[in-house]
C-alpha cells in the first residue's frame, strides 16, 4: 500500500501538532497483547501483538561446542522468518534482507555478557554448552517491528526453562552428561538485563515512537536504540536521511526514557501472566 | 475433554527435545457392571454369578490389582479360583511395558469369559483421570490413579464391595485412609475359602523363616552403575552359560575376549542362572584358572541349609595347570533375567513345608519352594517358577506351578520334553477347529473350473511306511520321443488354511510338526494333516503341481506351476517302490514312470554332486515300539533305498524351481532358505582330524570340501568316511528361513546343497514356511490374491524368525525323545557292541555306536582319578597304553549298560572289551553275539 | 508382535480416541487485518495459519495472466520451530514445494476460477505446530481463509488422513505419534458434499484389500471436518454480523 502526497502531508502535520492520525502523542505506544507458552513443544515462547504487528518467538536449546575463543560461554542464535502471511512481498526469499537486518541487530544487542550471561549456558569448559535458538516468526507487519520483536524475544527468554544437567563425566574424549528429563527440574534464564529496542522515527522535525506502517512511509530515517538497564547496548540508524549530531543526542535521551518506561511496563505485564492461559490465535 | 502431556526426551544425536502429546478424556467408558445404568453399554465379562469367598470380607466382592501383584502372582491368577477382577488400563500398560510374556498370559485370562476379568480404561475416563504433578514420580502417580479408580468404583456402584490388592504397604495405608479396603495378595489368598493349592502358587520373594539370615552373596550393582562400568570398560556384558557338569562353574561369552570367561564359585557366580544377561568383571591375569574337569553335583538335601563352604572348598582344592588358563571373572550385576518355568522333581528328604526342587535341566540350580502337598508331589514331575534370589539365600526362591504327571510315565516324560523345548502342544481350540471344512468334503464344479484336472494321470506317492501325512506325489510320462513330463504334486494346504483365520495364526505359531518317537504334535489339525491334505492313494485331492518338461538327460526344458486335482494311484513305501522298479516283470505305466523317475534322479544327483553339494551324515535310528505297552523293544538304523534318493532329488528340484519363481516375482518378501558357509574356525576340528589320518581336508569352498571328503576313504575302515562326514555335519551352521528383502543377494546361497537359491515348498502339512511359499506361488501363477501381511517384508521376517526358532526346538525335542527312548530300551540291559572312537580326550574316549546312533564317553580310568596306564599325546590326539594305541576313528568293542541311580539323568556306562588291556578291559559277554556294525545311511541335508 | 499396537485391546488409540474419531478441531476466521482473508485452525496439536491476498493484479511477470481463469498462487511454509526437532529452514525444500503444488491443485478444484480472469489470488499457509496431518490442516485452513476473503468457491474443500492399525483396522486423522509408529498413511482432499476426491496421496504402499476401507474412513473424516468448518463459518458470520447490527435478531444466517 503506497500513500499519496496529501496523505503524507496529513500525517506530517499530525506529528508536528503531537496529535497523530490514530490520536496518540509522539511518545505513545499502541496497545499490546502479550502471551507466553503458546508453543507447547518449545522450551520457551511468546507472542506479541502490537496493534496489527504480530510476532511469535520461540526458544529451543541444543547441546553444542563453545567457540574456541570463548570456552566458558554458551551460544545464542537469532533466526527471523518473514512469513508471506504478513505481505506477499515476503513470498519465497522476499523477506530475507529484512530478516538478516533484524537478526544482525538482535545479535549485536545481545552480544555482551553484561546484557545476557552466556557463562550460565556453559556445561563443560571448551567442550559442551547449550546453544539457544531464538526463532522469530513475523506474521503481520503493522509498523515498528524492532520494538515488537525485542519485547517478544525478552518475554520468550523469560518464559524459557532449560533442562537441568545433573552431572557431567569425562572419559577421554567422551563427555557423558546426565540430563534430567523431568520437567520440574528445569532452570530459568536471567533476563533482567535483556535489552529492549525503541525505534525513534523522524517525521518532519520531530521523532515519534511506535510508528505505524503509514508513518514509517513518511519518515526520513529512524534510529533504533537497544536499552539494557538504562544503558545502551546498541544504537543504529536506518532508512535514508541524515541527522544533526544535536538531534541525535536528543533522540538518544528520548530513547532511553521510552526504553525504561517500556521495561517497567513489560516486567509488570510478565508478573501478571498466568500459566496455561491457552488462548493463542483463537482469541 | 482434552489435555496435553508434555515431556522431554533425548533424541538419537543426543539433543533434548520437548514433545507434546494429546490425551483425550472420555465420558463413554463402560464400568463393566450390568447393573449400572449410568454408563454406555459395552461387553464385559464381570458377572454377579461368580462369587469370591474370602474370610477377610463378609460378602462377595470385586478385586482391583496393582501392577506388582500381577507381575509376581500371575500363577495364582491363572488358577480358576479368583474371578471378577477389574484390570485398570494403567496397570495393564505397565505390565505390558515391564514383562511381555506375563502380559500375554494376562490377556489370555482376560479374554476367557469364564474368568470374569474386565479391563477398565481408567486413564481415559473422565471420572478417574488424574493429571501427573510436575514433581510426582511415575510410580506414585500410578498408585494414585489406581486408588482414584477404586474410590470411583465405590462411589459409582455403591451396592458392591471393591477391594484393592497391593503388596505395597504404603499404598495400602493411604488406600485405607481413603476408605478403600486394601489387602496384600498373600493375606487375601491365605484367607480364601478353598485355597489349598493356591497358597503353594504364591510367589515367594522372601521366606518368613529367613528374614534375618545373614547375607551370603555380595550385592549386585544397580543398572546405572553397570552402565557406567561398561562404558568405562571395567565391566563386560554377556550371556551366562552354566556348566552341565559342575554346578559351581559357568562361562560368559563377551565381545572383547576371544575366549569365554570362566566364572567359578558361589560368590563369583553370585546368583546367576543359565541364560541370564549379566555384567561381569574380569580378574587380573594371575587369578585366571583353567576350566575344571571336575564333575560336581549339588547334593544338599535340606532346603534351609545355607552353608556354602563345603563345596567351595572342594573346587578351590583343584590344581590349576598353568598351561590351560582362561580369562576368569565374577558376576557383579544382572542386566536381564531369563527365568522361565522349569520342569523337574521334588528332592526327597526335606520335612516340613520347605522343599528343594530339582530341575530336569542340569544347568539350573535347585530351587526352594514351599508346599503342603509334598506327599502327592513326590512321585510327580512338576513345574516350578523362580521368584527371587535374595542375598541371604543359597537357593533361588520359587513356587509350585503345576504337576505334569507320574515320574517315568511316557506321557509325563513326553510332556516334559515338549515343555522344555517350548513346543506348543495344547489341543486345537474350538475357534481353530471351526475353520476346518465340514465333512463330507466334496469337490465342486467351481473347484474344477479353476484347477487343472490331473485325475487321469498315473500319479503315486512314495513315503516311509506308516506315513499318514503324505504331502508329495510324483508322476512321469513321455510326451514325445525325446521329452518326458515330470510332475511333483504337493498337497494344497494353503487352500484350506486361509490368512487371518485362527487356524492360520495357530499354524504360524506352531510353525512345524514335531515328531517324537511315539507321538506326533501336528502343526494343523488331524482332519487336514491325515485326511484332506494327505495325498492318499485312490482319493481325489487338491494339489499344487510343479510340472517340468525334461529330456532324457534330466535337462529342464520348461517349468510350469498350477493348482490341480489329482488322484494318486497308489501310496507306496520306499521299499515297495524299490521292488516295483527292480521287478522286471512289472511293466505297468506306474512301474515305467517310476523307472524313468529313478533314471532322471540319477542324472540330477550327479549334477548336484558335481556342483559341490555336500554329502553329510548323522547317525539316525528308528526305535521300534511295542504296540501294546508303547515301550521301545528295539533300536535299529533306518534302512535306505534308491527310491529315497529318487524322491529327494525331485523334491530338491521342485524347491529350487519354486525359489527362483517366487524370488523373481517377489524380490522383497519371498520366503527362502539359506545355509551360510561355515567360518573356517568351525571347520578346524574336521581339518585336524583329517590331518591325523593323513588326509588333507580342503575347506576353501563347498565343492573342494565335498571332493576332499570323497577322497578320504580307507579300505581297512569303511566306516571312516562316514565318521568324517558326521564330523563335518557338526561343523556346519544351521540353515535358516529368511525374507528375501532382509538379506543381500549373495547371502541367499545354500552352502550344503550348493545352490544359489533354495526354499521349502514340498511339505506344507508339516512346515509353515511351505504354506507361505505356496501362497506366494499361488499369487505368482494367478491362482490366488495377495493379502497385506504377505507383502510385508517385516512381517515375513518376523514369521521366519519364529519358524527358525520352532524348527530348531523341534529338532532338539526329537533328539531328546530318541535319547529318552534309547535309555528306556537299555534300562537293565548289558550288551557288548562295536563302536568307533570319535574324539580322543585327555581322560576319555568319545565313542560312537552306529547300531544305536549313540555317542557316549569311555572314561580311561575312574572318574576324577586318572589311571596312569594311559599316556595322552596332545599332538597326535592319541592315548597309548603299552602297545595299544587309540587313534580317532579306530574301531573298538565296548560294553554298554545303564546307570539309573539318578532318575532324572540316567546315563550310559561304557567299558572297554576290545582291544584287551590288562587290568582295564572286561572280558566279552559270551552269550552276546557280535554283529557286524551296519553302516548308517548317508543323509543329505535338506 | 514387535510393532506397537495403535489400537488397544479396548478399542482406544494411543491418545484415547476411537478409530473413527477426529482430533479436536478448533478454528477462527479473520485472525489478521492485513490480508484480505485469514484463518487459524487447530487439529489436535497441529496448528496452521492461512492468509489470502486477492484477487489482485498479477504480480511479477504479467504474461502469466490468463484470460479465462484466475491464477492461484500458493506457498506452504513451516515455522522452524513447528517440529520437535528444530528445522533448518521454513520453506524452499523439496517437501514444501511439493505441498505448495498440492495445495494449489486442491484449491483450484474448489475456487470458481473463471470469475476472475487476468487476476491472481495468493494463498499462504504457515504451520506453527506439526503433529501429524499437516497438509489436511493446511487445506482446511486455506478453505476458511478463502471464505473469509469472500472468494466464491463451489463448495468446501476438506482434507483428512487415514491409516491402518494393527494390520486390519482403518483409523482416521493420524497424529504424529501414530504416523511414526504405524504403517502407510493415506491423505485425501475431497469435495465432501459432492463426494468427489480432488487429490489422494499415499506415504507408502497400501495393500489393495485395505485401500477401500481406509479411503472410506478418510472420506468420512472429510465430511465430518466439513460440518465443523461450516459451523465455524456460521458462527463467524453471526459474530461479525452482530457487531454491524444486521444479525441482531440472533437468527442464524444461512449460507
Amino acid at each position: 500500500m503506497t500513500l499519496s502526497e496529501a496523505e503524507k502531508t496529513f500525517i506530517l502535520h499530525g506529528v508536528q501538532e503531537n496529535f497523530r492520525i490514530d490520536g496518540r502523542n509522539r511518545d505513545d505506544y499502541r496497545p499490546m497483547e502479550l502471551e507466553t507458552s503458546i508453543i507447547t513443544h518449545a522450551f520457551g515462547s511468546a507472542r506479541l501483538r502490537l496493534a496489527n504487528t504480530d510476532v511469535v518467538v520461540t526458544v529451543k536449546v541444543e547441546i553444542d561446542v563453545p567457540f574456541p575463543d570463548r570456552p566458558l560461554e554458551g551460544k545464542m542464535e537469532f533466526f527471523i522468518d518473514c512469513s508471506a502471511n504478513a505481505t506477499p512481498d515476503f513470498e519465497g526469499r522476499g523477506g530475507e534482507n529484512l530478516a538478516t537486518e533484524i537478526s544482525n541487530t538482535l545479535t549485536a544487542a545481545y552480544s555482551s555478557n553484561s546484557v545476557f550471561d552466556y557463562t550460565k549456558l556453559c556445561i563443560l569448559k571448551g567442550r559442551k554448552c547449550w546453544k539457544i535458538y531464538v526463532d522469530i516468526l513475523i506474521l503481520e507487519c503493522g509498523g515498528n517491528l524492532y520494538d515488537a520483536i525485542s519485547i517478544a524475544v525478552k518475554a520468550a527468554l523469560w518464559n524459557t526453562s532449560i533442562p537441568l544437567v545433573k552431572s557431567v563425566t569425562i572419559d577421554g574424549n567422551n563427555v557423558d552428561m546426565n540430563v534430567s528429563e523431568n520437567l520440574s527440574d528445569c532452570i530459568k534464564l536471567d533476563i533482567s538485563a535483556a535489552p529492549l529496542m525503541v525505534t525513534l522515527c523522524k517525521i518532519g522535525d520531530h521523532c515519534v515512537v511506535d510508528p505505524t506502517s503509514a508513518e514509517e512511509q513518511c519518515s526520513q530515517g529512524a534510529i533504533v536504540v537497544a536499552i539494557s538497564k538504562g544503558k545502551f547496548s546498541t544504537v543504529f540508524q536506518t532508512g535514508g536521511g541524515s541527522l544533526h549530531p544535536l538531534t541525535l543526542m536528543e533522540k538518544l535521551k528520548l530513547g532511553a526514557k521510552v526504553g525504561n518506561r517500556l521495561e517497567e511496563a513489560l516486567s509488570e505485564a510478565l508478573s501478571k501472566i498466568k500459566e496455561n492461559g491457552e488462548m493463542g490465535f483463537l482469541n | 475433554m482434552h489435555t496435553t502431556k508434555i515431556f522431554i526426551k533425548k533424541n538419537k544425536i543426543g539433543n533434548y527435545l520437548k514433545h507434546a502429546r494429546e490425551h483425550y478424556i472420555r465420558d463413554d467408558i463402560y464400568c463393566g457392571f450390568e447393573s449400572c445404568d449410568k454408563c454406555t453399554r459395552a461387553t464385559s465379562n464381570l458377572s454377579s454369578k461368580h462369587v469370591n469367598k474370602c474370610n477377610l470380607l463378609k460378602n462377595n466382592h470385586y478385586l482391583i490389582l496393582d501392577t506388582n501383584v500381577i507381575l509376581d502372582q500371575i500363577d495364582v491368577l491363572d488358577e480358576n479360583v479368583i474371578g471378577n477382577v477389574i484390570i485398570l488400563n494403567t496397570v495393564l500398560k505397565e505390565v505390558k511395558h515391564r514383562n511381555m510374556p506375563i502380559y500375554k498370559r494376562l490377556i489370555s485370562i482376560i479374554e476367557n469369559p469364564s474368568r470374569h476379568f474386565y479391563i477398565f480404561v481408567n486413564d481415559f475416563n473422565k471420572g478417574t483421570y488424574l493429571k501427573q504433578e510436575l514433581t510426582e514420580l511415575i510410580n506414585d502417580y500410578n498408585d494414585r490413579c489406581i486408588r482414584k479408580a477404586c474410590s470411583w468404583y465405590i462411589e459409582h456402584i455403591p451396592d458392591e464391595t471393591f477391594v484393592l490388592l497391593t503388596e505395597d504397604k504404603n499404598n495400602r495405608a493411604i488406600a485405607q485412609q481413603e476408605d478403600i479396603p486394601a489387602y496384600s495378595i498373600v493375606e487375601y489368598v491365605q484367607n480364601l475359602t478353598a485355597n489349598e493349592n493356591l497358597i503353594d502358587k504364591l510367589a515367594k520373594k522372601e521366606f518368613q523363616e529367613k528374614f534375618n539370615a545373614a547375607d551370603i552373596f555380595p550385592p549386585h550393582l544397580t543398572i546405572v552403575e553397570i552402565d557406567k562400568g561398561i562404558k568405562d570398560g571395567r565391566l563386560h556384558q554377556g550371556t551366562f552359560r552354566a556348566s552341565r557338569d559342575n554346578f559351581l562353574e559357568g562361562s560368559v561369552n563377551i565381545q572383547s575376549f576371544e575366549e569365554d570367561v570362566i566364572l567359578r564359585g558361589y560368590s563369583n557366580l553370585n546368583r546367576v542362572i543359565d541364560g541370564d544377561v549379566v555384567a561381569i568383571e574380569v580378574f587380573q591375569k594371575d587369578q585366571w584358572v583353567s576350566p575344571s574337569e571336575l564333575v560336581l553335583e549339588d547334593d544338599t538335601v535340606n532346603a534351609l541349609d545355607d552353608n556354602l563352604e563345603r563345596k567351595e572348598l572342594e573346587i578351590s582344592k583343584q590344581r590349576t595347570s598353568k598351561k590351560n588358563i582362561k580369562p576368569t571373572g565374577r558376576v557383579v550385576g544382572i542386566i536381564k533375567r531369563k527365568w522361565r518355568q522349569y520342569c523337574g522333581i521334588l528332592q526327597e528328604g526335606s520335612a516340613a513345608v520347605y522343599h528343594l526342587f530339582l530341575p530336569a535341566d542340569r544347568k539350573i540350580p535347585k530351587i526352594r519352594i514351599e508346599t503342603r502337598q509334598a506327599e502327592t508331589l513326590k512321585t510327580q514331575k512338576i513345574i516350578v517358577a523362580i521368584d527371587s534370589w535374595p542375598r541371604n539365600s543359597r537357593y533361588p526362591n520359587g513356587h509350585f506351578v503345576r504337576a505334569l504327571g507320574k515320574i517315568g510315565d511316557m506321557k509325563t516324560e513326553n510332556e516334559v520334553i515338549l515343555l522344555e523345548h517350548d513346543v506348543p502342544h495344547s489341543q486345537f481350540s474350538e475357534e481353530v477347529l471351526s475353520c476346518l471344512p465340514k465333512l463330507p468334503w466334496l469337490i465342486t464344479e467351481e473347484d474344477e473350473k479353476v484347477r487343472v484336472d490331473l485325475r487321469g494321470i498315473d500319479i503315486c506317492s512314495v513315503d516311509p511306511p506308516g506315513c499318514t501325512d503324505i504331502d508329495d506325489a510324483l508322476h512321469c510320462r513321455p510326451i514325445s520321443d525325446d521329452k518326458l513330463e515330470v510332475g511333483v504334486h504337493i498337497a494344497d494346504v494353503s487352500h484350506f488354511i486361509r490368512p487371518y483365520t485362527a487356524l492360520d495364526t495357530e499354524a504360524a505359531s506352531r510353525s512345524t510338526t514335531v515328531y517324537l518317537v511315539n507321538k506326533r504334535i501336528d502343526m494343523v489339525p488331524d482332519l487336514l494333516s491325515s485326511n484332506l491334505c494327505s495325498l492318499r492313494g485312490g482319493e481325489e485331492r487338491f494339489a499344487f503341481s510343479c510340472i517340468w518338461e525334461m529330456d532324457h538327460n534330466a535337462n529342464i526344458l520348461n517349468t510350469k506351476f498350477h493348482k490341480s486335482i489329482i488322484k494318486s494311484k497308489r501310496a507306496m513305501t520306499y521299499e515297495e517302490a524299490q521292488l516295483t522298479i527292480d521287478d522286471k516283470t512289472q511293466t505297468g505305466s506306474l512301474a515305467e514312470s517310476l523307472r524313468n523317475l529313478n533314471k532322471l534322479a540319477k542324472f540330477l544327483k550327479k549334477r548336484r554332486m558335481d556342483n559341490g553339494a555336500l554329502v553329510l551324515a548323522s547317525p539316525e535310528v528308528k526305535i521300534m515300539m511295542d504296540s501294546e505297552t508303547h515301550d521301545p523293544i528295539d533300536v535299529e538304523v533306518k534302512k535306505l533305498f534308491e527310491t529315497n534318493s529318487m524322491v529327494e532329488e525331485f523334491m530338491l528340484l521342485a524347491n529350487i524351481s519354486v525359489a527362483e519363481k517366487i524370488l523373481n516375482d517377489f524380490p522383497d518378501c519371498a520366503v527362502l532358505r539359506r545355509h551360510p558357509e561355515p567360518p573356517a574356525l568351525n571347520l578346524e576340528p574336521l581339518v585336524k582330524a583329517g590331518k591325523h589320518l593323513g588326509f588333507e581336508i580342503n575347506i576353501e569352498s563347498g565343492k573342494k570340501l565335498a571332493e576332499s571328503l570323497d577322497q578320504a576313504t580307507r579300505d581297512d575302515n569303511p566306516y571312516l568316511n562316514t565318521m568324517l562326514r558326521i564330523l563335518a555335519t557338526r561343523c556346519m551352521l544351521q540353515a535358516v528361513y529368511f525374507a528375501s528383502g532382509t538379506f543381500q543377494k549373495h547371502e541367499f546361497f545354500h552352502y550344503g546343497l550348493a545352490v544359489p537359491l533354495y526354499t521349502h515348498f514340498t511339505s506344507p502339512i508339516r512346515r509353515y514356511a511351505d504354506i507361505l511359499v505356496h501362497r506366494l506361488l499361488a499369487v505368482s501363477c494367478g491362482a490366488d490374491a495377495t493379502y497385506p501381511d504377505l507383502m510385508e517384508k517385516k512381517k515375513t521376517a518376523e514369521l521366519c524368525q519364529n519358524m527358525n526358532y520352532r524348527h530348531r526346538m523341534a529338532q532338539y525335542a526329537g533328539r531328546a525323545s530318541v535319547a529318552l527312548n534309547t535309555h528306556l530300551f537299555f534300562r537293565g540291559k548289558i550288551q557288548d557292541e562295536k563302536g568307533y572312537i570319535l574324539y580322543v580326550r585327555k581322560n576319555a574316549l568319545q565313542v560312537l555306536i552306529p547300531k544305536y546312533g549313540l555317542e557316549s564317553t569311555l572314561y580311561l580310568g575312574k572318574k576324577d582319578e586318572k589311571l596312569d596306564i594311559f599316556t595322552y599325546n596332545e599332538e597326535d590326539q592319541t592315548q597309548r597304553c603299552a602297545d595299544v594305541v587309540f587313534h580317532a576313528f579306530d574301531p573298538v568293542t565296548i560294553r554298554l549298560s545303564m546307570d539309573s541311580k539318578n532318575i532324572q539323568h540316567e546315563k550310559f556306562v561304557l567299558q572297554l572289551v576290545f582291544p584287551v588291556i590288562e587290568g582295564f578291559s572286561v572280558p566279552p559277554l559270551e552269550d552276546v553275539e557280535m554283529p557286524e556294525p551296519e553302516i548308517p545311511h548317508k543323509k543329505r541335508k535338506k | 508382535m514387535s510393532r506397537k499396537e495403535l489400537i488397544s485391546k479396548v478399542g482406544l488409540r494411543l491418545d484415547g480416541r476411537r478409530a473413527d474419531e477426529l482430533r479436536r478441531i478448533r478454528c477462527k476466521l479473520g485472525v489478521f487485518s492485513e490480508p484480505d482473508g485469514s484463518a487459524y485452525i487447530e487439529q489436535g496439536l497441529t496448528k496452521v495459519l492461512a492468509a489470502v491476498y486477492g484477487p489482485h493484479q498479477v504480480r511479477g511477470n504479467r504474461l502469466k495472466a490468463q484470460a479465462d481463469a484466475v491464477i492461484i498462487n500458493c506457498q506452504f511454509s513451516m515455522a522452524v520451530f513447528s517440529t520437535s526437532e528444530r528445522k533448518k529452514r521454513p520453506r524452499g525444500d523439496r517437501k514444501s514445494t511439493e505441498l505448495s503444488l498440492h495445495l494449489r491443485q486442491a484449491l483450484i478444484a474448489a475456487i470458481e476460477v473463471e470469475k476472475y480472469p487476468w487476476s491472481q489470488i495468493d494463498v499462504y499457509v504457515e504451520v506453527l505446530h506439526a503433529d501429524g496431518g499437516i497438509f489436511p490442516a493446511c487445506v482446511n485452513a486455506a478453505t476458511l481463509a478463502l471464505i473469509d476473503a469472500g472468494i466464491p468457491i463451489k463448495e468446501y474443500v476438506c482434507a483428512c488422513t487415514a491409516s491402518i492399525a494393527n494390520n486390519n483396522q482403518a483409523m482416521v486423522d493420524i497424529s504424529h505419534e501414530e504416523e511414526i509408529l504405524g504403517g502407510p498413511t493415506l491423505t485425501i482432499v475431497a469435495l465432501p458434499m459432492s463426494e468427489k476426491i480432488v487429490l489422494m496421496e499415499m506415504s507408502q504402499r497400501f495393500h489393495l484389500d485395505h485401500l477401500k476401507s481406509v479411503l472410506e474412513k478418510a472420506l468420512e473424516g472429510c465430511k465430518n471436518t466439513k460440518n465443523i468448518l461450516d459451523q465455524a463459518v456460521q458462527n463467524h458470520i453471526v459474530d461479525v454480523g452482530a457487531s454491524t447490527g444486521w444479525a441482531s435478531t440472533g437468527e442464524k444466517v444461512k449460507r
